[in-house]
Formats: structure tokens, sequence, C-alpha cells
């Protein structure tokens, strides 16, 4: 069988080598050797017969290589060989291997960092069974925006559509946990059919039935694992057992699987979804109508109906439902988004965007490496033609150069999967701002896949062209004695080159840092509408049968803001429904006297603040005209409201707001009085202009709020009263939950969290580039005075002044920065577009930042060059002239 | 190099190996001479093609070899036919008769 000979002699060629290798030597020896037999027998001379039998078998060693190549488990073999060979390379060029595989390690290093970060957000699949058929099912309302649904649409919703399986809503639900120290958890209510829609299935006990599904039998609910571990000991008897939460008592159905992380409600300022609960509606409850926005809707849509299909047919859903009830709806129409688009869709800009930066990084790293390599490769050509005179092929060499530098890439990523294996704690201690699944950003196979494409690719990208230049060298002018390595015309162009593409990648990558610096600075410039310093915010919902009454519920916020306002260096304290930047969207509609819609689902709506006195004074939130809220605005006195200045000029552009009269959400409410118009503050982040705001008396509301932030404006640092404040909200009421007790600012700083996280990489990335490029200019500025030592000696010796030597070296050096920033800015111009999204009143191509990084760049690279030239300077023209 | 030196395709190098081994073994410049001798000198198969192809088909099985001494009592390594190797060649010949006929006919044909 002619298969097993060839594993079989593939085995001997391997193992029994050195056997193998003499008895080639033997067999092509003996042939040269009778061959000059005879020759001799023909009558030639012994001497002419040695050199015609030399000349007719073309070299002993060739041959033999020949025949190796030829030979079965050759590459292996080779392989093998030339990383042995690779090894004893490096271990003779410590100094070159350090600085390579350093390079090297920062390059894939940071590659694989971004990497994994892409990995474990964007490319892991969603954790339910068959995503890509997921779809979240919006209405639209009048503007084309996409908007929640209300219970009884989604009941028309899901009995009139064919094209999905299965329909479900959710919605978000804080419940306090009271078991132990009271606790406010991230839930969600859920219809009973939700998880098995996703997919999902309780590790232990049972999913939510159908017939828990309604208001009578709702106090169900489900744990996530982590809640199940952390609050109940992993108990494993919980099934069944009551939990009591929020003053009532829930049955545990299940706890479900450790691998299931809720990726619903993502909120950078809250946790993760820790409890469902059984949503538990039906029609004839008052929320449950048709213009109560707050649930979202998500559908499995059935096999073969495309996207067109299932959007045709929930819009002539939609417009049936329209004109059967015009009253309760804005517009018709459905907006679909896939799943995967709703819940990844926000991260996929910033990383595609840092991905491209770092892969800029790692070309620079290329480029260095192929610049160390060209450097060294001077030195080698003598080796090089030794090995070629002794029978080596073009490829054997370039493969044998490109192993040696594959060999480098791999040390290289090795030591660059420290970077990548500490990224979690890195994006834990940077704050990335909201990206979501980042418990999944680890190492795995697809992280250690991707590290070892990018050695291998850097490996042969960095060797390839110092590679084909090496195995170029001319063996009879490198052989001769006393030849000494100078670099090629071509040698020094391609080294050129890469200086000039490293500092136009890296000019790329600074602009692009500074860029994003600008717009941070810029937004930082922004003023909240508030004055964040020396405030301390704490959270809370009260809890408690007796809070029932909204007047204890009044009264215990009035008492517990005069605890606060008492204690030493606070200087005022308030509390309010919300707080600006801290994420919630508490938007009621805007209904003003005289100007209403016919439809008033039409009628603008306006953020509310449900506030106690105090609040604008804490927040310093600045009074434009009329009062503000006065301890005397009670439940027998006039209903009153502020509006922001934007509220103001929108509804009553051309006349007087105070003293004009709205009401707010539903219109069987008494009429409230504008009194007061009070500063735009930015709600929903720096970066957008304000909307329409309003803040209504606590104390007078009929509806008073059960979840406030307290605000306390404090002398001193504020995380210093924190303890304070909280031990005189608990001497009140000590049952009562605190959550998010942090200083205001932090709220300011979450909101620009994203834009610090992208910043700090790309200016970590630009700075490695920077590093780099500098180490490159310098690699080549002092390699070249070394190789001019000898002109510049004889410059000097026949007058040539100091002055002129250093301009001499620094022109040729500032040629190749010179035209790195005209390509780096080209560059830019084109890419930094793609950072326009994350960019704020900053323009892509600002003039300021280019001129400002294109200085520090020049002069970073200029001394670079200088410390080379100083040198050059210094030549002493004797021992130039000696150094022959 | 020679005047009448033949680039010589693969195949047909390993036709005529085969073909010079057919009555007797031979090392590495016997197979040489031998072709020469009977292709009248239109084939001089140099070293660096040979040995190449005796080890590959040696691999492949056609082949065997064993150490034995030359005509100078040199120790030479002798290649002679295994089976494989009597019937490849067989299957060769006739591949090769066939290729002939069909490019002399084609040659026929011009005229």
């Amino acid at each position: 069988m002619p298969v097993w000979h060839r594993i079989r002699s593939m085995a001997r060629n391997v193992f029994a080598r050195e056997r193998v290798e003499r008895e080639l030597d033997v067999e092509v020896r003996g042939y040269s050797a009778m061959l000059e037999e005879e020759k001799m027998a023909r009558g030639m001379k012994p001497n002419e017969a040695r050199r015609a039998a030399r000349i007719e078998s073309e070299g002993t060693e060739q041959i033999k290589e020949q025949v190796r190549s030829s030979r079965g488990g050759k590459t292996l073999e080779i392989l093998w060989q030339d990383l042995r060979y690779a090894v004893r390379m490096l271990r003779r060029n410590p100094g070159f291997a350090v600085v390579a595989i350093v390079t090297l390690a920062l390059g894939i290093g940071a590659n694989t960092a971004i990497f994994s970060l892409v990995n474990g957000v964007l490319l892991r699949p969603l954790p339910y069974r068959d995503p890509g058929k997921l779809t979240i099912i919006w209405e639209q309302d009048d503007k084309g925006k996409p908007d929640n649904v209300g219970y009884a649409t989604y009941l028309d919703w899901k009995s009139q559509n064919k094209s999905f399986e299965d329909l479900a809503v959710y919605s978000s639900w804080q419940p306090i946990l009271q078991t132990g120290e009271p606790e406010q958890l991230n839930g969600l209510r859920v219809t009973s059919n939700y998880f098995r829609m996703l997919g999902i299935h309780p590790e232990l006990g049972r999913d939510f039935l159908p017939e828990e599904d309604n208001p009578a039998s709702r106090n169900v609910v489900l744990l996530s694992h982590a809640l199940w571990e952390r609050r109940f000991n992993s108990d494993p008897n919980i099934v069944g057992k009551a939990i009591a939460m929020s003053a009532s008592s829930y049955v545990v159905a299940g706890v479900l699987p450790a691998s299931y992380q809720s990726l619903m409600n993502q909120d950078p300022r809250g946790g993760t979804v820790e409890i469902w609960r059984v949503l538990g509606y039906d029609v004839t409850l008052p929320f449950a109508c048709r213009t109560c926005h707050h649930l979202v809707a998500v559908g499995r849509v059935k096999a073969g109906v495309s996207f067109a299909q299932e959007k045709a047919e929930m819009d002539t859903i939609s417009a049936a439902l329209m004109k059967a009830y015009p009253k309760e709806y804005s517009a018709a129409g459905v907006i679909l988004t896939p799943l995967r688009e709703k819940l990844l869709g926000d991260a996929r800009t910033p990383l595609f965007i840092l991905f491209g930066a770092v892969s800029l990084v790692l070309l620079v790293a290329c480029a260095n490496l192929a610049n160390l390599l060209l450097a060294r490769s001077t030195n080698r050509q003598r080796e090089i033609a030794v090995r070629t005179a002794l029978g080596a092929s073009r490829g054997r060499i370039v493969r044998q150069l490109l192993a040696e530098n594959c060999l480098l890439a791999f040390l290289g990523a090795a030591v660059g999967l420290i970077p990548a294996y500490l990224t979690p704690r890195v994006l834990a201690a940077v704050g990335t701002g909201g990206l979501p699944r980042l418990e999944g950003v680890q190492m795995d196979w697809r992280v250690l896949v991707f590290t070892a494409a990018a050695a291998l690719l850097t490996g042969i990208l960095s060797g390839l062209a110092p590679s084909f230049r090496l195995s170029k060298t001319d063996v009879h002018e490198s052989l001769k004695e006393g030849a000494r390595g100078s670099a090629s015309g071509a040698s020094r162009r391609l080294r050129g080159m890469l200086v000039v593409s490293e500092v136009a990648l890296s000019l790329t990558l600074l602009i692009g840092a500074g860029l994003l610096l600008r717009s941070l600075a810029q937004l930082l410039n922004v003023s909240p509408g508030f004055d964040a310093g020396h405030v301390l915010t704490l959270r809370t919902s009260v809890l408690g049968q007796r809070y029932n009454d909204n007047n204890v519920l009044r009264q215990y916020f009035k008492d517990a803001v005069e605890r606060l306002r008492v204690l030493p260096g606070v200087q005022s304290a308030a509390a309010a429904s919300q707080i600006p930047l801290g994420g919630n969207m508490d938007e009621y509609g805007f209904h003003p006297e005289g100007k209403m819609n016919a439809n008033p689902e039409l009628d603008e709506s306006a953020e509310r603040y449900c506030i106690t006195s105090g609040f604008l004074a804490t927040m310093r939130i600045p009074l434009l005209r009329g009062r503000d809220i006065e301890p005397s605005d009670s439940l027998t006195s006039p209903g009153v409201i502020l509006i922001s200045a934007t509220t103001a000029k929108q509804i009553w552009p051309n006349e007087d707001a105070l003293g004009k009269r709205v009401k707010i959400g539903v219109l069987d409410h008494p009429w409230l009085t504008v009194v007061g118009i009070v500063g735009d503050v930015h709600h929903v982040g720096l970066d957008s202009t304000p909307n329409m705001q309003m803040y209504i008396p606590h104390a007078q509301y009929p509806f008073p709020d059960t979840d406030m932030t307290f605000v306390v404006r404090s002398s001193g640092p504020p995380r210093a009263i924190a303890s304070a404040a909280g031990q005189a909200i608990h001497s009140l009421d000590a049952t009562q939950p605190l959550s998010r007790v942090m200083p205001l600012e932090d709220y300011v700083a979450l909101s620009v969290q994203g834009r610090r996280f992208a910043l700090i990489l790309i200016g970590a990335f630009a700075s490695i580039a920077l590093l780099l490029s500098i180490v490159g200019i310098y690699g080549v500025t002092a390699y070249s005075v070394a190789q001019r030592t000898r002109e510049i000696g004889i410059r000097v010796a026949l007058g040539a002044q100091r002055i002129e030597v250093l301009t001499l070296i620094l022109r040729q050096g500032f040629v190749l920065i010179l035209a790195g920033v005209v390509l780096g800015v080209a560059a830019s111009v084109g890419l930094t577009r793609f950072l326009a999204s994350m960019l704020f009143n900053v323009s892509a191509t600002d003039p300021f930042t280019f001129a400002l990084v294109i200085m520090l760049l020049v002069v970073a690279a200029l001394l670079a060059c200088w410390i080379p030239a100083r040198r050059a300077m210094r030549v002493d023209p004797m021992v130039a002239l000696r150094h022959e | 190099m020679t005047p009448n030196q033949t680039e010589l395709l693969q195949g047909t190098l390993d036709l005529l190996i085969l073909n010079a081994l057919t009555t007797t073994p031979l090392h590495g410049l016997g197979v040489a001479r031998r072709i020469e001798a009977v292709t009248n000198g239109t084939f001089r198969v140099k070293p660096g093609s040979l040995f190449p192809a005796l080890h590959r088909m040696e691999e492949e099985g056609w082949l065997s070899a064993y150490w034995g001494e030359s005509e100078n009592n040199r120790r030479a390594k002798y290649y002679q036919l295994t089976r494989a190797g009597r019937r490849h060649l067989e299957k060769e010949t006739e591949r090769w008769g066939r290729i002939s006929l069909a490019i002399a006919r084609a040659l026929e044909a011009r005229g």
C-alpha cells in the first residue's frame, strides 16, 4: 500500500533523521566518486577528472537539499527545523528579541483586549432559543418615534396577528426585598409566556403558569441564580416558599439558570434584573388602557415569515385599531426592531470604532517590527549568503525568516494575552457607560483563535518585505572578505517608507483621541442647569401600610427633609421624584388651557419633577421669573406648578406664561397655575437639548410619589455626611430602604462615562502608536548616523560646521516626518467622520485639534531625531576616519 | 550545458527510471547511464533531478533499495523495482503509448 509506505518513510525521515542523512551523504558522495572513476577510466588525469565530475554533479550539498525537499513530511520537518533555528537566533540577540516582543505584545495585546470586548458584547450569541426570530414591537407615535405599548393594544395584537408564534410583554418593576436588610431590587413584570417564548427554563422549580397571569393570583416570582445565592443562601428548598417584598407576600416559583443574564432594561446606574414577577393584568385595570404606554412587546416570528410580511400585517392591525379608537392613538403603524438590534445596537458603533483604532496600533507595531528587522538584515546578509552557497533556495530562506518572525509574533502574543486577561478588571475600574453583557468579556476560544491569527498575520506582514530583501542578497559580494554590512538604497527607502506610515498612522490615532478629548471638554463645559458640587443624593422607595394614606406620606417626606436640613454642615435639603441625569423617564402629558388638541394624546409631554420646597435652592436651579414652591403650597391652597424656560417658550411663545393654567397627565384633575419659570436642566444627557420640564409640589399633588430621591447640599464633601444623612432618615423610620447613596456629581460623571471610556482607550492606543513611531524614527536616524560616521568625519575634517552636520541629519528625519504628517492628515480627514457620532460641538476636521496634534507629534518626532543627530555632531573626524 | 539537453517532464523521468530498472538493480549513476544509453544520449539525467526522483519513488513503494558494492568496491545504494513499481510501469507505459500515438496523429493531421 503506497499510503503505508509514505507514512513509514515520513516517520523514518522524522525519527531516524540522522541515519537517513548519513545514508544520503554516502549515496551522493559515492555518485561523485564513481563519476570521477568513470572519467579516469576514460583516461583523464585525476585532477581533471575530479574537476569535471564536480562540474557535472553540480554540488553535493545542492543535490542533498533537493532530495530532502522531495521527501514526505518535509514541510513539517522544515518547520520544526526553522523554529529551532529561530529560537537560537533570538537567544543570540536578546536585545533585539526583547524590543521586538514588547512591540508586538503592545500591538497584539491591545487588539486581543478589544477583541475580547467585541466578542463578549457583540459576537456571543444571545442567551435565547433561536434569537434571530425575536423582535421588539413598538407602537409608532405621531412623530414616527417608537413608543411602548398599552395592555389592551397588546391583547389585540396577540389575538389578531398570524405572523408571530407568540407575543409577550414586560415592564420594569422595583420591589423592595424585606427579608433582612431592606433592599430595592431591579426586576421585571412579564406575561406568563415570556420565558417559554425566549426559550429559558428554570433550573429549579417551574415557569409561570397561564392561570397565574391575572390580578387575583399574580404574587408569584422567579429569582435569578445570583439573587438566590446572594440573598437566600442558595436554599435548595426555596421553591414554594413565601418571601416578603414591598409589604406583600410572594411565592417563589423557581430559580433561573446561572447562565441566564437578563439583557432587558439596561441602566448603568442600576443593577441587572434579578427578579421576575408575573404581569397579572386584565383589561378592567385602569393602567391596562390603550394610552397606558408602559409595556414592551416582544414577539417570536413564525418560521418562513419575512420581516416585510410581519411588518405589513402589524401595520394593518394597527390601522384598524386606530380607526376603531381614534381618541386613543396618536398615529397608526408599528415599528419592529430585531431584539439583537435593540439590545446591542447602541454598543456597535463605539466598539467598531475602537476595533478600527486598535487595528491601526497593530499596523504601527508591524511597521516598527519590519523596521527593526530591516536594520538587522544588513548584519545578516553574510549569514544568508553562506546559507545560499550551501544550497538553500530562495523560498527556503524566506520561509526560514518568516518562521523567525512568526515565532517572535507568537511570543509577543503570549505576552499580549496578559492585557486581555486583565480586560474585565480594567473595564470595571474605568467604567464603560452602559455597555451590555460585560460579564461575558473574558478569554474564550474565539479570543485565543483571534490572537493566534493576529500573531500569524503580524509575523508574516512584518517579515515579508525584509525577508524578500534579504533573500536577494548577492552571494558573491557578501562573502568577500571585509565586506561591511551597508544598507542598500532600496533597503533605506523601504525603512523610510515604514517610518512615514508609522507617523501617518499615529497621527490619525492622535487626532482621533484629540477630537474625543475636545468633545469631552466641551461637554463638561456645558452647564447641566444645576450645581452638582457638594450635593449628596439618597434614593428611597417608601414602604409600609401606613404610607397608603397620602397625608402620612406627604408628612413623612416633609419631616425627613427637615431632619436632613438641620444636620450640622448641611445648607439645604429637599426631595424629588426624579433628578436630572438620573436615568428616569417620567413624562406626563402637558395640557395648557385653551391650547389643547382635540385628541389630548397629541399634546406635548413634559418631564415631571414632584418636589418638596427647597429643591430649586438645593440644586441651585435658577428661578427666572415668578416665585418658587413654598411650604405654604398645600392641599388647601390653589394648585401651582413651575415650568422651565423651554416649556414657556414652546407653549406660550408670544405670551407671558405666568398665571396660565394647565392640567397634567389626566384631564379630570383641577387646573394648576404657573407661578414660576425656572432654568432648563439637562435631564437626558449633557449632549442633548433640554426637553420641556415642570415641577409640582409633593405636598399638594393628589398622587404624591413614593419613589423619591433626597438631595442634600453640604458645605463639605458630600460623602462625609452620607452616614449622618442615612441615620437622620432612619431616625424617622428605620424600615425604609436607602439606595444609590452617592454625590450628585457621580450622576454627571456616569452620564459622560461612555465618552470617557472611548477617550481613555483611543488615547491609550494613540500613546502606544506614538511611542512606537518615536522608537522607529529614532532607530532609523541612529542607524543612518552610524552608517554615515565616516562620511560625517570627512565632512568635519573638510571644515563643515557642527551645526551643518546637525541640520544634515535633522533634515533627513524631518522629510520623513513631514511626509508622514501629510499622509496622516489626509487619512484623518477621511477617517474621523466615523467618529462623528461620538463628537460633541467639535467638527470631525476641527483645525485647532489638527494643528495641536501635528505640533505635538512633530516636536516628539524631532526630539527622537535630535538625540542621534547630536551624536553625529560630536563625531571626532580622527576617530571616524580610523573607524574603517 | 549539453546541447541536446531536454527538459524532462516529471512523469517521463519516472517512466524512464522505472524502465531502466526492469532487468537489473542499479545504483544512481548506473540508472543515469542506462537512460543515456537506451535513448542514445537524448536524455542526460542530472543528479539534482535523479536522486529526488529515486527517493520519492522509494517512498511511494515503487522501488526498494539495498546497500551493495559498486564495480570498484565502493559502497553504493542499489535500487530495484517492487511489484507495485512493475504494475505502475505497465500502467504508465500503456498511458504513454496512448499519448504518443495521439500526438503523432495530431502532427500527421497537420499535413
